[in-house]
């Protein structure tokens, strides 16, 4: 394409493109995902730039930034990318790389994104549904920050907006036979 | 009668109690019959997909593969997240038989994903399915008098490969409703802007901040209230609403609605039965409009140069 691109060995750029279906190169820079990504000043790079990353194979540099753990997948750049690049499955390869590989930031905000869906998917695991007062009670607990929104509870309990209960799932069992027949294909997949 | 499938998800028995119980009084008045999903699971919603692409497939899988065992073809699911996860699922699945089958295998003892149910989030089902004449005639009490501003967020119309529905840019059918209902839609540049979803928890400030921006123009666009169709936007621009004044330092008071509470008041429900009391910003002050005559603003007279423009142009 227009812009550069590394001419060796894409084995990273390879892996992306299978990963999210989309072809990395066709990336031209325009920088339209970063005037619409609602994120990107979270982010060490912006979208455009992680993009680049892959295209010169700089994998450390894209696994490494905590841009891919911000995404939102709110799919406000590839509804308006003109190359037409599925970018938030872009950012979710390269994150799944980087899980796989055990290979990512490990800033305190991007450890508490991480505990916040690990927590979330072990309480899907046991439960089969999700109890949103113990999810924000668990989160508090495990990033050591118990008086986090602290500041709802008294309304938010009081008014009902968060119920104390859920009504629970039968076969919440089947839920935990997926979850490891899930890991013997994430397996399978690398 | 019409019959549909129904998967609550799981903030309908948590934080979304209000929007699962007005959509069943809005269907039941608008003539539909809504058949549960027996012991649906959790979408798995950003987590799984974020951090184990199988996972994200065969959790809303075993829910299509539930849904099919009932005789509908349609399934309608109020949560925006949990309506993305099925028919990012769904989409996935038809086109890509082979996955499919790979994917079924951790959904177990449940039998096999057929592909034949319909996946419409409860916004797109009351637009096409319902319709606009539909809402109207069963309209008794109009909530004529509010100015709204109809906040869609994110997932009910993008991605366009996988919702299908309205504009991914600047989608009409919420603000179509709520006019049927009586009310007056303002134009509303952020209907489409994120507000931060599950960051609410993992990372705050990024809320604050898009949720902030969501507000801040809902009030430049004149409007009483906020209305949403997913109980994510709906807890981020309610509760964490006083958080944002704080931050900076700025006053909004804009109660944010459930779509179908609206309905379900136009409908002729008594406001009691509205659960109001759970809203954090209360909504007593968008609900004296009710009644109000709205003025339109004139159209700006045209200047002589302009009359002649156009002629010219004929």
């Amino acid at each position: 394409m227009i812009t550069l691109s590394y001419k060796g060995n894409n084995t990273f750029l390879e892996a992306v493109n299978k990963k999210s279906g989309s072809d990395v190169l066709e990336c031209y820079q325009c920088g339209k995902c970063v005037s619409t990504c609602p994120v990107s000043n979270f982010m060490d790079f912006p979208p455009r730039e992680i993009m680049q990353m892959i295209k010169l194979e700089l994998k450390e540099e894209a696994q490494m930034a905590n841009s891919t753990w911000f995404c939102l997948t709110c799919s406000a750049c590839s509804g308006r990318c003109p190359r037409e690049i599925n970018i938030p499955a872009v950012m979710e390869a390269v994150r799944h790389l980087a899980i796989e590989e055990n290979f990512h930031p490990d800033s305190k905000q991007v450890k508490n994104i991480r505990k916040f869906h690990e927590i979330f998917l072990a309480m899907i695991k046991r439960y089969g549904r999700n109890y949103e007062l113990r999810m924000m009670a668990e989160f508090n607990i495990r990033t050591r920050n118990l008086f986090k929104d602290m500041h709802l509870a008294p309304t938010a309990l009081l008014k009902g907006k968060i119920p104390l209960g859920v009504k629970s799932m039968k076969s919440a069992k089947a839920i935990k036979k997926m979850y490891e027949m899930a890991e013997k294909l994430e397996q399978l997949n690398k | 009668m019409k019959k549909v499938t129904y998967f609550p998800g799981c903030s309908a028995h948590g934080t979304s109690e209000e929007f699962d119980l007005t959509v069943k009084m809005v269907m039941k008045t608008l003539d539909v019959e809504m058949e549960e999903i027996p012991d649906w699971n959790c979408c798995g919603a950003t987590s799984a997909h974020t951090m184990n692409e199988s996972l994200a497939y065969a959790l809303p899988l075993r829910n299509l593969v539930l849904a099919e065992k009932l005789s509908n073809d349609t399934m309608t699911i109020p949560c925006a997240s949990c309506y993305q996860r099925l028919k990012a699922t769904k989409v996935h699945m038809d086109e890509d038989p082979e996955l499919a089958k790979k994917i079924n295998t951790a959904v177990v003892g449940e039998g096999s994903y057929e592909g034949r149910v319909a996946v419409k989030s409860m916004l797109q089902y009351c637009y096409e399915d319902i319709g606009l004449e539909a809402i109207r005639e069963k309209v008794t009490s109009p909530v004529s008098g509010m100015k709204l501003a109809c906040y869609y967020g994110c997932l009910l119309t993008r991605p366009k490969a996988i919702t299908r529905f309205d504009s991914p840019e600047y989608p009409m059918s919420m603000d179509k409703i709520v006019e049927a209902l009586g009310a007056k839609a303002m134009p509303f540049d952020f209907k489409t802007e994120c507000c931060g979803a599950s960051f609410s928890i993992s990372d705050t400030d990024v809320v604050l901040q898009l949720s902030g921006k969501i507000l801040e123009m809902a009030k430049e666009s004149g409007a009483h209230a906020i209305v949403v169709a997913c109980p994510l936007c709906q807890s981020n621009l309610d509760m964490r609403q006083h958080d944002i004044e704080k931050k900076y330092k700025v006053k909004y008071d804009l109660p944010v609605f459930y779509l179908t509470q609206l309905m379900a008041m136009a409908f002729g429900f008594p406001k009691e039965k509205m659960m109001f009391g759970k809203h954090i910003i209360p909504v007593d002050s968008a609900l004296a409009h009710i009644g109000e005559v709205i003025e339109e603003p004139k159209k700006p007279v045209k200047g002589k140069k302009a009359v002649q423009a156009e002629s010219e142009v004929e």
